[in-house]
């Protein structure tokens, strides 16, 4: 099982919100609409998802043990 | 056990080999691109490509490396000539390539006019998009000849380079198929106002390598031009252009032969833009490995042009009114069918809204 960080470059973040859909424990949209971590670190997979689903490609996730990134 | 073959390496088919992998399947992966590139985000070309933010290494999918590490096998500048599903081979570059499954991700082919010279820009692959680029020098006439998205875009980041550019569409409005004659017209007073000349209701009546010539007599002299009329679906390899047709798991009408992306009539619905071609690539990975989950997302697009950013969420192909809010540096359309109901929604730059809006039209749907 992998732990996972991730980072979220607000600049990029259009505001979608398929990342909070699908993850909302991990990622949540702030009240200007833009994406924010709400964990340090995370195994649920769902992280990789939240990631890949991002129009943008404003969502990055680490292995927090290699730190290679994963998604 | 021959596993996937993935034909076509664009977004969808990328995402379907990644996803095959991320749900655990061990087989074969190969995915064929035409394009000598690895994958790469297609929305980019007409927006940070053009107007230099970004180079083609900056808008690769994944970094390279990506797709070995996880034995998925990446074969580039390779055409897929033929299919035999019959005994699920392909034929590529004098290869016979054995498959158990076979995704069908060739995505789609920009439109040329006849009367326009064949050495007139189109812009679909990376290497258009450098290619068109070289060309925007400070002063050069821009003709394009298209006002959708690809041509607001271009034309956008074209003015924003010092060019001189000039718009033609057969329509009375840029962005009709996109947004609708309304909110259309104000798109075009807004380029307008910030210096493309627009040419609508045109009819193009000849064409050579230095100028245009409407069916009304207007001689328009061009350095570049760039035809930007829509694609085409690509169709199946060795078989006649057009839409592939899927149920909404991505399943053709064939065992084992699955479609996504640009050239997938997807749940009977072809759409081209980038949250589709993603979400229907995942699709046909998760049925192929046995856990099949419908793709039922809304339509999303996005544009960033004249210093706004639209975000259009929904089909408005069956609205018949508009409302409009807000000014034109920031405001939202709604589009409502015949029984009043919100059909689609567009935003420009009012991106606050647009997960709000997602989850109204989800939940209406």
């Amino acid at each position: 099982m992998s732990l996972y960080r991730i980072e979220i470059d607000r600049s990029l973040c259009s505001g979608f919100g398929s990342c909070a859909d699908l993850a909302p424990h991990l990622v949540q949209l702030d009240s200007s609409g833009i994406a924010v971590v709400r964990v340090g670190e995370t195994d649920d997979e769902l992280a990789l998802e939240a990631a890949a689903s991002c129009p943008m490609g404003a969502i990055a996730v680490f292995d927090s043990e290699s730190g290679k990134q994963a998604a | 056990m021959n596993g996937v073959l993935v034909v076509g390496a664009g977004l969808a088919g990328a995402r379907c080999a990644e996803t095959l992998r991320a749900n655990g399947y061990e087989g074969p992966v190969t995915v064929v691109g035409a394009e000598p590139s690895a994958p790469y985000e297609r929305p980019a070309l007409s927006k940070e490509i053009i107007s230099g933010a970004k180079t083609p290494e900056d808008v690769l999918l994944r970094p390279h490396g990506w797709w070995a590490e996880r034995s998925i096998d990446l074969l580039t500048g390779v055409r897929v000539e033929a299919i035999d599903t019959a005994r699920r081979v392909a034929l590529a570059a004098g290869r016979e390539l054995e498959w158990d499954h076979l995704v069908l991700a060739t995505g789609a082919r920009p439109r040329r006019l006849p009367l326009l010279p064949a050495t007139a820009h189109v812009l679909r692959t990376v290497e258009d998009a450098v290619a068109l680029r070289a060309t925007l020098v400070p002063g050069a006439r821009l003709v394009v000849v298209g006002a959708g998205l690809i041509g607001a875009e271009v034309a956008s980041g074209a003015l924003a380079l010092g060019c001189d550019v000039t718009l033609v569409d057969a329509a009375a409005a840029p962005m009709v198929q996109a947004v609708g004659a309304e909110i259309g017209s104000e798109l075009a007073a807004r380029w307008t106002r910030r210096g493309a000349t627009l040419r609508l209701d045109a009819r193009i009546a000849s064409a050579d390598e230095d100028a245009l010539e409407l069916a009304d007599g207007t001689r328009i002299a061009y350095d570049v031009l760039l035809v930007a009329v829509g694609a085409a679906p690509t169709g199946e390899p060795g078989a006649a252009e057009g839409e592939i047709l899927t149920d909404s798991y991505g399943r053709t009408t064939r065992p084992h032969v699955y479609a996504c992306g640009d050239v997938a009539a997807f749940g009977r619905n072809r759409v081209e833009h980038w949250t589709a071609a993603a979400g229907q690539g995942a699709t046909v990975a998760r049925t192929i490995v046995g856990e099949p989950t419908p793709f039922d997302e809304l339509p999303y697009f996005w544009s960033d042009q004249f210093g706004l950013r639209l975000q259009m969420v929904g089909d408005r192909s069956t609205s018949v009114t508009t409302e409009l809010d807000g000014d034109e540096d920031s405001f939202s359309a709604r589009y409502l069918d015949g029984s009043g109901r919100t059909v689609a929604v567009l935003l420009a730059n009012r991106g606050s809204q647009v997960a709000v809006v997602r989850r109204e039209l989800a939940a209406a749907a």
